[in-house]
């Protein structure tokens, strides 16, 4: 009973805000202009389901995402693996990628629609750039914090360079980069939200601000609902994939 | 050490020079890429305009408040869901909801609640700052060694002394963590807000200069802001380091 004492309150915890939600609007204590009401957000969603608008910004959204954040994996392992093996190369990009960590990229939309147009390539390229860093900075740190009693073993056992890098350094900080990939994944997500506020690109994020703008609340926490969902989905998923990953340092007969 | 500053410095000099040239050379646009001549004279432009004072003053005032109120507030509620179990389970799965979410798209939602003016911007900045700032609190106490609190309890401390003594001190590192990565998020909160509905502050001035293409002018804001956040979040983990001897 105790491990199921969590999913029941957690569960009760969601039912009592939807439901002192839609009690305070049904009471008159909310304004549904600017608050709305679970049930007719239940409705719009269902409405927007029914003709394929919600899959069409959600599919817009995600393929985004899947662009952006499928760069920044290549890039940014890549980068990292090179970073981490040479020192030189990390020394050379650590001012570039503090910049682009600390530099309010979004700031940059104009530019990049002057570069890419104005549509879906700008929101990719600012996803892109927001989930990059991450992953680079925790590839290098973990290949270059390899265990020197592993590394020692290795040589010992005549490992060349590249023995070492393939067969040693790289499975030996998948669980950094794993968690370079965690926070990259809600970087990359904002990234596409943020990005999708300020260039109509059809996905969640400019319905949100397309309905923002005609003060239609309702349509706005629907597609807001629908990020919540992808955002706990991403984040969850991750969680599975690294306890997968990681599992080999503390399988059983360890 | 000296060669990592060296190899730093010479890779950022050739990037400068590289940018510097390539417009000259005519292997780009200026018109889209700038230059770093032109980024320094349009600094100097900034400043003597007397509009950065003004708009710095706004973007700091609400990120102040909004960060203020996000310590004031998600420390005590990172604590106490960290101390009860109860209110954990029950505050744990919204709060995880929020977390995952890109805070940032509650945006418009603020602007239709509170308006155009700092209050929508220092809600942003609050919920931006506050949930990680939550989260790492509460991850913090329940990382206290039981061992401790045991040890504590049985030298007859109470309830307020193990609080006090024992709770606070051991999960003040992960609390700052928690702010550092607040402060990030506050920053982008400050600027993404003004940018999307302001009538001033710097991501507002980030948007004129942007939609007008003053791509020079522009670097300059966004520079100057990179600078904010990267001193604030250094400051930040100085402090942490400190803490944690």
């Amino acid at each position: 009973m105790t491990h199921l004492k969590p999913i029941l309150l957690g569960v009760l915890s969601f039912t009592v805000i939807l439901l002192a939600w839609e009690a305070a609007v049904r009471a008159g204590w909310l304004n549904p202009f600017f608050t709305s009401q679970p049930t007719a957000i239940a409705a719009a969603l269902a409405r927007e389901a029914r003709s394929g608008e919600l899959a069409r910004s959600t599919s817009v959204s995600l393929r985004e995402f899947g662009a952006g954040f499928g760069l920044a994996i290549v890039v940014g392992l890549s980068l990292g693996v090179v970073a981490g093996w040479f020192r030189t190369v990390e020394y050379a990009l650590d001012p570039f990628i503090w910049f682009i960590y600390s530099a309010p990229l979004i700031a940059f939309y104009p530019l990049f629609v002057l570069w890419l147009g104005l549509g879906t390539h700008t929101v990719i390229a600012i996803s892109f750039l927001l989930s990059v860093t991450p992953i680079t900075v925790n590839t290098a740190a973990g290949i270059r914090t390899l265990s020197p009693t592993l590394l020692l073993a290795a040589r010992s056992f005549g490992a060349r360079p590249h023995d070492v890098l393939w067969k040693v350094a790289l499975p030996a900080s998948v669980p950094m980069m794993v968690a370079g990939l965690r926070l990259g994944v809600g970087r990359a997500l904002t990234g596409v939200v943020i990005a999708e506020l300020f260039v109509p690109s059809g996905g969640l994020g400019s319905s949100i601000a397309y309905n923002a703008g005609l003060l239609r609340t309702t349509n706005m926490l629907a597609s807001l609902m629908v990020i919540v969902v992808l955002g706990v989905i991403c984040t969850q998923g991750l969680t599975a994939i690294e306890a997968r990953f990681d599992s080999w340092r503390t399988g059983p007969g360890l | 050490m000296r060669s990592r500053a060296l190899v730093s410095t010479v890779s950022v000099a050739l990037f400068l020079v590289a940018w510097e040239i390539a417009p000259r050379l005519r292997l780009v646009d200026p018109f889209f890429t700038s230059q770093p001549s032109r980024v320094l004279v349009a600094s100097v432009d900034v400043i003597r305009s007397g509009t950065l004072m003004h708009d710095a003053t706004v973007s700091l005032s609400e990120f102040a408040v909004g960060f203020a109120l996000a310590l004031l507030i998600g420390v005590p509620v990172g604590l106490m869901l960290g101390t009860f179990p109860t209110l954990r389970h029950l505050l744990d799965p919204p709060l995880m909801a929020v977390y995952a979410t890109p805070q940032l798209a509650l945006l418009p939602i603020f602007v239709l609640w509170l308006g155009i003016g700092m209050a929508s911007k220092i809600a942003v900045v609050f919920i931006g700052a506050s949930i990680p700032i939550i989260v790492n609190s509460m991850a913090g106490v329940r990382q206290v060694e039981r061992p401790l609190v045991l040890a504590a309890r049985s030298f007859c401390a109470t309830r307020r002394d193990v609080f006090l003594k024992v709770m606070l001190p051991a999960s003040l590192p992960a609390v700052m963590i928690g702010i550092r990565l607040g402060l990030s998020r506050a920053v982008l909160g400050v600027v993404v807000a003004e940018m999307y509905v302001s009538q001033e502050g710097v991501g507002n001035q980030i948007m004129r200069l942007g939609s007008a293409f003053r791509v020079d002018h522009l670097l300059v804001y966004v520079l100057l802001v990179s600078a904010f956040g990267l001193g604030a979040t250094t400051a930040a983990r100085k402090l942490e380091e400190r803490m944690a001897r």
